[in-house]
């Protein structure tokens, strides 16, 4: 069997225990309602900072925007699931976010991406912004109350299907002609030009396709949560999703389930620790970029294929030694 | 008709005439050399021509499939689709990819592949991956770059690092190459092995060429016609031998400090 | 046009804090290409360190002024060596996440240690109304435009008059070449975030005496707004900072003006891109292109 095969049956095989090892553990009560909270927030905010990563990791273009485009699959939910109360009223709203967060995506990336890192930064960050002030003031999204009650239609295995789906697609983008692209870009802009690829267009592929996922990880909030504000989706949310990004090394993917795992835990264990909470993460998020510049895994991937690979050469080396 | 017509092409830049009033012509097939002293306006010419830099005024037309098509107000990208691919005087490699990827990556215009195919990995990704990795397999192995297939561009030697871009320059699929002081910083057993490969590029790719350069006796030997630039104009243009003999350009090497 | 005027009053007077903080902004991307997310902060600590001098040792505005200059440069320095100075070689982004995580700190800690609660800004100077042409203007906003202009004008006159502006430049254009030339980096970053952050120190005690309220919160908006502003002058340039203040300050209040205040935010965040669109480094900036 070719090895790609073997390396994908083995990514499926993980999932599925990982789904099983949860349902498990919430069975036998050691994951307790607390800490499924816990998993369901590390979740979105896998599927969040995956998309971001694959804008800032591998198209090198710097986003502060993120929440902006949460905010509207958040808000597509709330709207759409008060009118249709049900799963497939859910399924519908997601898919109407990504949607919206794609068609707004191209209107703000068009003129803004030609900017170059910290302008497009803020030009990004500004963006959002003008979202966040929009549903702040339109009646249907109910202003700055913003909305309750909405229906709890995702639980954790809704979340943790997502989280799969998300993660694959967005490895499998970066991995193919237009990740090859938009890394192009991301290397030299002026030599991928002269090698025929269109900078504007793949830096927006990229960006639309971090956008359409924000925005599902945005509807899951929603349905989780229960409650959204447009106070949920500022300026200090996108430098949240950012900060994981950065902590595990921005363009890992590998690193961003890392540092959202690492972040979630941290966040759980300082509860108790009431005002003295953030004082401890600041110090502890300075203390982490001070003594590991590049972020917990730098560049490093998990491959089970290349795992494989190695793992090939080695039976095959050890199969001709013993051939001699 | 020729591959690639210049007329009147002028660039100033501000009160400067960077490149003033250039006439030139490439036949398909040909392999012709642009020389001048430093700062004369070479690079700012290919600037101009690969769509880089926008001329002041002047037109350039590119003969695609037997068709004039003007290459002005186009961008870089569009130029290079057209068959007009280039190489830089200071190495401009995708630094942090593979080898392969360099090159993969300027096979991007010349296939497609379906995002959802992509992104679920269905048989179509792996039938273009496939197909894409048969051109590059192929390149790789006629430039020599099997070897170094899968280390980061950055951390070959620098005479590789011109191979690795001048097979990229390749992968386009181009007509026309230009090739930007592709010897500069090479040994003489580097530049040897550089100056066969230009010839490939002619023989087996079918390429015709430009070429920016200083080495005279790479120019000298690789070149059918030369174009010599001073001051942002075309002093003379002619055959090498007759390029030798010209008083002119004798007298912008010899005259305006002594350079190549 | 009487309110006209008198909304141009209030922006000046809103838009001479932005400008004071965008200095510091400017002058520290100038030279390390930080975005200094916890600049608004140091004009929050500038803040609390007037409200504390005043309250406690019932000293003149002048005094705290200058005092919560020298404290703020001090502060400012100090984060300087401790946080940004070991990731001078690494990569931008690294730099900063970790001026965000400084911004946490900061808020974070004065709210642990003194409470998050809002408190009012002891009135250290007397508040007079005057009336000219119709439209009112107070004392403090007087104070707070000429204090803001004074200590414009004193930056600009170190930044191109001293030795130690000349070196600010020097190492903004080219450190390297500055550092082979015998001019210490380190000690220059060092004098550029002292600078930028009194001038912060100075913002923050001129906002007390205007709104009458400080919160261990009250930096993070102005900071960003100030940055913004920084942005749209051309960052990188003093006089743009200057500029880039005043247009967000008079767009504001503008704004609030015509009756829309709950878009303001979203007024100044479109005439940011709109002016990043035309111009890509900002009014004064200069729009450097790589050279192929």
């Amino acid at each position: 069997m070719a090895t790609k095969w073997k390396a994908a049956l083995c990514w499926l095989a993980l999932a599925a225990a990982g789904f099983g090892l949860i349902n498990v553990l919430i069975g036998v009560g050691v994951i307790d309602t607390f800490i499924e909270n816990m998993l369901v927030t590390i979740g979105i905010n896998i599927i969040l900072a995956t998309g971001l990563n694959l804008i800032i990791g591998f198209s090198g273009q710097f986003s502060l925007g993120h929440a902006g485009f949460m905010a509207l699959g958040a808000y597509a939910t709330a709207i759409i699931t008060s009118a249709m109360p049900t799963v497939g009223g859910f399924y519908l709203s997601v898919a109407v976010g990504i949607a919206i967060a794609m068609v707004v995506a191209v209107i703000i990336g068009i003129p803004t991406l030609r900017l170059r890192g910290d302008y497009l930064a803020i030009a990004t960050m500004g963006a959002a912004e003008i979202i966040r002030v929009i549903l702040n003031n339109l009646k249907i999204t109910n202003g700055a109350a913003g909305m309750f009650n909405i229906p709890a239609l995702a639980g954790w295995p809704t979340v943790y299907v997502m989280v799969c789906l998300t993660t694959l697609m967005i490895v499998n983008f970066a991995r193919s002609r237009a990740g090859r692209a938009i890394q192009a870009i991301r290397e030299d802009e002026i030599a991928a030009e002269a090698s025929g690829i269109d900078p504007t267009k793949w830096k927006l592929a990229a960006f639309v396709m971090g956008a359409a996922t924000a925005a599902i990880g945005g509807s899951l909030d929603a349905v989780y949560i229960q409650t959204i504000a447009p106070g949920n989706f500022g300026i200090m949310n996108s430098i949240a999703i950012l900060i994981i990004v950065v902590l595990g090394g921005v363009g890992s993917m590998t690193g961003t389930f890392m540092a959202a795992a690492v972040l979630g835990v941290l966040d759980t264990v300082l509860q108790s620790f009431g005002a003295l909470r953030m004082v401890i993460y600041a110090l502890a998020l300075i203390a982490i970029m001070v003594f590991k510049p590049s972020g917990l895994l730098g560049r490093y991937e998990v491959s089970i294929r290349a795992w494989l690979d190695r793992k090939g050469v080695n039976n095959a080396a050890s199969n001709s030694n013993r051939a001699e | 008709m020729p591959l690639l017509t210049v007329t009147a092409l002028s660039k100033r830049f501000g009160g400067l005439n960077a490149v003033e009033a250039v006439d030139m012509h490439v036949d398909e097939g040909e392999l012709v050399a642009l020389i001048g002293p430093n700062g004369a306006g070479k690079t700012t010419l290919f600037n101009l021509l690969t769509g880089v830099t926008a001329p002041t005024s002047g037109s350039v037309t590119l003969t695609v499939d037997g068709k004039p098509v003007s290459l002005l107000n186009r961008a870089p990208y569009q130029v290079a689709k057209l068959g007009l691919a280039r190489t830089f005087q200071n190495i401009r490699l995708f630094a942090r990819l593979t080898v392969r990827e360099n090159i993969q990556a300027a096979m991007t215009h010349r296939y497609h592949e379906n995002f959802l195919a992509t992104v679920l990995r269905l048989p179509a990704y792996y039938k273009k991956e496939a197909l894409v990795g048969g051109w590059t397999d192929a390149l790789l192995e006629a430039f020599d770059l099997t070897a170094v297939a899968d280390l980061a561009a950055a951390n070959l030697p620098y005479g590789t690092q011109r191979r690795v871009e001048i097979a990229r320059a390749v992968a386009t699929q181009p007509k026309l190459i230009f090739l930007d002081e592709p010897a500069a910083g090479m040994n003489p057993e580097e530049t040897a092995a550089l100056t066969a490969l230009i010839q490939r590029l002619r023989s087996e790719f079918h390429l015709t060429v430009v070429l920016i350069e200083h080495d005279m006796s790479l120019v000298m030997k690789l070149a059918e016609r030369i174009y010599v630039l001073e001051h942002g104009k075309v002093i003379a243009h002619g055959t090498p031998t007759e390029i030798q003999q010209n008083q002119a350009v004798i007298t912008a090497y010899l005259g305006g400090g002594v350079h190549a | 046009m009487q309110t006209f005027l008198q909304q141009v009053i209030n922006g000046l007077s809103l838009g001479s804090i932005y400008a004071l903080l965008a200095l510091g902004y400017t002058m520290v991307y100038g030279i390390i290409k930080l975005i200094n997310f916890a600049h608004g902060d140091i004009y929050m600590i500038g803040a609390f360190w007037g409200y504390y001098v005043i309250n406690t040792y019932h000293v003149n505005f002048f005094v705290a002024l200058i005092s919560a200059m020298i404290i703020s440069a001090l502060l400012g320095m100090l984060i300087e060596v401790l946080a940004y100075r070991p990731l001078r070689h690494s990569p931008r982004i690294t730099a900063l996440i970790t001026a965000i995580g400084v911004s946490y700190f900061l808020e974070n800690g004065m709210s642990f240690l003194f409470g998050a609660d809002t408190r009012d800004f002891p009135q250290a100077v007397a508040q007079h109304n005057y009336h000219v042409l119709g439209i009112t203007v107070s004392n403090i906003q007087v104070l707070i435009l000429v204090t803001a202009v004074v200590l414009m004008i004193g930056l600009q006159l170190i930044v191109q008059k001293t030795k130690m502006g000349t070196a600010m430049r020097a190492v903004a254009v080219d450190p390297e070449a500055a550092a082979l030339v015998g001019i210490d980096p380190n000690h220059i970053i060092s004098f550029t975030f002292g600078l930028g952050s009194a001038l912060a120190g100075a913002a923050g005690v001129l906002i007390g005496l205007y709104y009458n309220s400080i919160d261990p919160l009250m930096g993070m908006t102005p900071g960003i707004k100030a940055f913004v502003a920084a942005v749209v002058g051309g960052i990188g340039s003093i006089p743009g900072a200057a500029i880039g203040g005043f247009v967000i300050g008079l767009l504001e209040t503008g704004v609030q003006a015509i009756g829309l205040s709950a878009y303001k935010d979203a007024a100044v965040y479109i005439v940011l891109i709109v002016i990043l669109v035309i111009l890509p480094s900002g009014l004064l900036g200069k729009n450097v292109k790589e050279k192929v």
